[in-house]
């Protein structure tokens, strides 16, 4: 089981400074939740391909395809029976949908899962050491920006304890598959409780680790890795900030909507 | 050699205080008693120690003894992370730990714990030495130089960008070591550094203490909290610790020279001394030349009619039908081959030890005995019947598998229903499934403890919850992945009866162990994995003769093993070997 989201690439993306990349990422959400026209949205996803690819962290995307897939199904179907349009595309019994609730459920199943595999392009060219840093200097105290960074590198190994306590469990004959929703909730609880107890013990260690190598010790912490805005760094926040004031400009102007106001 | 060579390469650089004469000692206890908030009795009880600057001294003593609480008093965990009553006086250069906070502290001592997995927290290898430094301002640098010699005291020179997870768990413990040495503390700390290691990265991490230990005058003070006893000897100085206080302090030799004291401690003592005490002799050698060369002097003889009627015996084991067999299994993590055509037949009644190095293939071959793993090249029957055919419902009634950790499984409140647990996932009726608990409680040594909390159990008597809970199933063969990793000598001597018990009465046996002479003295034949293949099956007496298959693992036979095979034939523990002993 791979334990880190973080490739060790070098490409331009993962040499950019990661405020840089910060003010992207922020500037690409401006830009997709601008739209609601699944044409526009898709042009999200091409970008985000795109830039995947040439940050060689489409390995990453694929790894999450499932929960990529399920954003984008549920919202593309759930989506059209809450909002109305004015053109009648469909009805089934009590609901009913129209071309434009239908396009834009696919629209915001496109531009949800795209954010999220923009983000997942983030945290693949980006070392939570560079995230916690670029936080420190954006003004976050350290204790908060390490907080953050240390949440995202302990996921993996709270998934990988899990599996051996669900082998375990297994092993004693827990059938974890069979039943009504409601007996597999109870059943889940051999499972959650070694879970959470190892959990919790080897959070209290790391705490006791961090603080024996001198977590805190130091009002004025140091840092191995630079972080410098370079003039490639300051050319992405331009554009960033561009393409979103460009994104919320054209939608003022009626551009990429199936359905205003929304 | 390699010393002068390092210390040339400037990788400890020279520091004013260390070692001068009338300086204050790197630490010391005065009369410190510790109780943890909440517990009935306290975890040191009026301890008196004190380790000069540049010591190396290793503490030893049996579970629940304290040493893990007098680790954390050394850089003020306690009193100021753990928190509790403390009484007396620490005190480190000098200095009262209560005056200051463990980050502090942590300038000029380092704590290293056993479960490497927690200690780390970065991207990369580099990050992860540099994380100290950087909390203590230094210029980058600074830290550059820190990491790189910090690296190199640890052999992790090459691997800067390498991701921790990646790394085996040697490497993991030597990184955290690495890391703990960047801060270049003068008292270094590890907490059982080498428990959850396999032979071989327990070598590496004893090749770091040793280097610390003789390197010049600028290595920090060393204290090591071990279980390995011949690793013991290398030390100048020891410690041992029972129920909270300290009942030997002084040279190690001299305390190695007294077996049923160490026995009597639950550490376990070494084979060597063992056996010359066993035989009445006054002489208590340490290394395996000087006892050969003793034995020698003191006319003792090996009987070859003694030894041949000792392996007469192994042969005369009858075992009944193939219950697991395994045909031409491999198996491969994203096209990293972990099992590559593995054969194997194992009979009823059997007991066998599944040996090797971490990644050998040893879990992976396991998995498939119970059905947690399906073949997907070759063949695994259990009972005659292909796994694949069998439900995991059934597998699990007939294969009984207890896991490295008992805390992945232990959930329920009572010891009751946690051991009830499988025969009541198998839909046995209520007044059956109350027989089994009895029955297996009974096995493992513990009636009566139906209604006890299984977490407020220590870790030796989880482990025996742990096996109760499969042998509750009734299952016709028991796997357990390192049964002993974490239990101190007289646990670990309970636990291995139990299973020579068990096996006595009928059931087949499956370790999988790296404790060489658990192996050699309870199981009767050793399958020894190495990259995916079955690189030696045979009985245990035999196997541990194959001195070139055991090297090509990397594993190294215990030393009553050792001197028995030096003097004639192989004996498997300390207590055969004086047999064919005769003066």
């Amino acid at each position: 089981m791979q334990a880190s989201v973080y490739l060790d690439r070098s490409t331009f993306l993962h040499r950019l400074d990661s405020r840089a990349k910060m003010a992207a990422l922020a500037a690409f959400f401006v830009v997709a939740l601008a739209f609601n026209h699944p044409a526009y949205a898709a042009g999200a996803w091409a970008a985000v391909l795109v830039i995947a690819a040439a940050s060689r962290s489409l390995t990453n995307l694929w790894r999450i395809r499932a929960l990529l897939f399920l954003l984008f199904i549920f919202a593309a179907v759930l989506w059209p029976f809450f909002v109305k349009g004015p053109t009648l595309a469909l009805r089934l019994g009590p609901l009913v949908a129209s071309r434009e609730s239908l396009l834009y459920g696919l629209a915001v199943g496109l531009r949800l899962s795209a954010m999220v595999a923009a983000g997942m392009i983030f945290m693949s060219t980006t070392m939570t050491e560079e995230l916690a840093h670029g936080l420190r200097r954006l003004g976050l105290p350290y204790a908060v920006s390490f907080a953050l960074a240390a949440a995202v590198r302990l996921v993996p190994t709270f998934l990988g304890s899990s599996a051996s306590v669900v082998e375990a469990q297994k092993s004693r004959g827990l059938d974890l598959e069979s039943g009504n929703i409601l007996a597999r909730l109870r059943k889940h609880v051999p499972v959650l409780v070694p879970v959470f107890v190892t959990a919790i013990r080897s959070t209290d260690l790391t705490a006791m680790a961090l603080e024996s190598k001198g977590f805190g010790a130091h009002h004025r912490r140091t840092y191995y890795l630079e972080l410098r805005m370079r003039p490639a760094d300051w050319l992405c926040v331009a554009l960033a900030v561009l393409a979103a004031g460009l994104a919320v400009y054209a939608r003022l102007h009626g551009y990429g909507e199936v359905l205003p106001r929304l | 050699m390699e010393e002068a060579s390092q210390d040339e390469a400037g990788l400890l650089a020279p520091r004013d205080a260390a070692a001068s004469p009338g300086a204050s000692p790197a630490l010391e206890l005065r009369n410190v008693t510790f109780t943890y908030r909440d517990a009935p009795r306290p975890a040191l009880k009026g301890i008196s120690l004190l380790v000069e600057r540049g010591e190396s001294v290793i503490v030893m003593g049996e579970g629940g003894a304290g040493k893990s609480t007098l680790c954390r008093c050394a850089n003020g965990l306690i009193p100021h992370f753990q928190k509790g009553n403390l009484t007396g006086d620490i005190l480190t250069f000098g200095e009262s730990t209560r005056a200051r906070p463990v980050h502090e502290l942590a300038r000029r001592v380092g704590l290293v714990f056993q479960d490497f997995e927690s200690q780390l927290f970065s991207t990369s290898v580099e990050l992860e030495a540099a994380f100290g430094p950087e909390n203590f301002g230094l210029p980058r640098g600074e830290i550059a130089r820190r990491i790189a010699e910090s690296l190199a005291i640890a052999g992790m020179t090459g691997v800067e960008r390498r991701a921790p997870a990646t790394l085996s768990g040697g490497e993991k413990q030597r990184l955290a070591i690495a890391s703990v040495l960047a801060c270049r503390p003068e008292l270094l700390v590890l907490d059982e550094p080498t428990t959850d290691l396999d032979p071989e990265g327990k070598r590496q991490v004893f090749e770091i203490a040793r280097w610390l230990r003789n390197s010049s005058t600028t290595a920090p003070a060393v204290v090591m909290v071990e279980h390995e006893t011949e690793e013991a000897a290398h030390f100048p100085r020891a410690v041992v610790m029972r129920e909270g206080a300290i009942v030997y302090d002084g040279d190690v030799r001299a305390l190695l020279a007294r077996p049923e004291f160490m026995e009597s401690q639950g550490i376990r003592p070494l084979p060597a001394a063992a056996l010359f005490a066993r035989l009445g002799e006054t002489a208590r050698p340490i290394e395996d030349a000087d006892a050969l060369s003793q034995l020698e002097i003191l006319g003792y003889r090996f009987d070859r009619s003694r030894w041949e009627a000792l392996a007469a015996g192994d042969s005369r084991r009858a075992y009944g039908h193939p219950l697991i067999e395994v045909r031409a299994l491999s198996h491969s993590y994203d096209g990293i081959p972990a099992l590559d055509g593995v054969d194997l037949t194992i009979c009823e009644g059997e007991f066998v030890a599944l040996l090797g190095q971490n990644g050998s293939g040893k879990t992976t071959l396991v998995k498939h005995f119970n059905g947690l793993m399906l073949p997907r090249a070759g063949e695994v029957r259990v009972a005659g019947a292909d796994t694949r055919r069998q439900s995991a419902l059934q597998l699990g009634r007939q294969v009984g598998y207890v896991f490295q950790n008992p805390d992945h499984q232990i959930f329920a409140d009572t010891v009751r229903e946690e051991v009830g647990f499988g025969p009541r996932n198998f839909g046995l009726a209520p007044d059956e499934v109350a027989r089994r608990v009895t029955e297996s409680l009974a096995a493992v040594g513990m009636e009566g403890l139906e209604e006890a909390d299984p977490f407020s159990l220590t870790k030796g008597e989880r482990q025996r919850i742990a096996v109760a809970s499969a042998l509750a199933s009734r299952p016709k063969v028991l796997i357990l992945d390192e049964p002993t990793t974490g239990l101190d000598y007289r646990q670990n001597v309970g636990m291995m009866e139990l299973l020579r018990r068990l096996n006595d009465s009928g059931h087949t046996i499956i370790i999988v162990t790296h404790a060489m002479w658990v192996a050699a003295e309870y199981a009767h034949r050793a399958v020894m994995l190495s990259r995916g293949r079955v690189l030696l099956d045979a009985p245990m007496r035999e196997a541990m003769a194959r001195t070139d298959e055991l090297a090509q693992a990397h594993l190294v036979a215990p030393q009553a093993v050792r001197l028995g095979a030096a003097l004639g034939g192989v004996t498997l523990s300390v207590s055969e070997l004086a047999a064919c002993l005769r003066q």
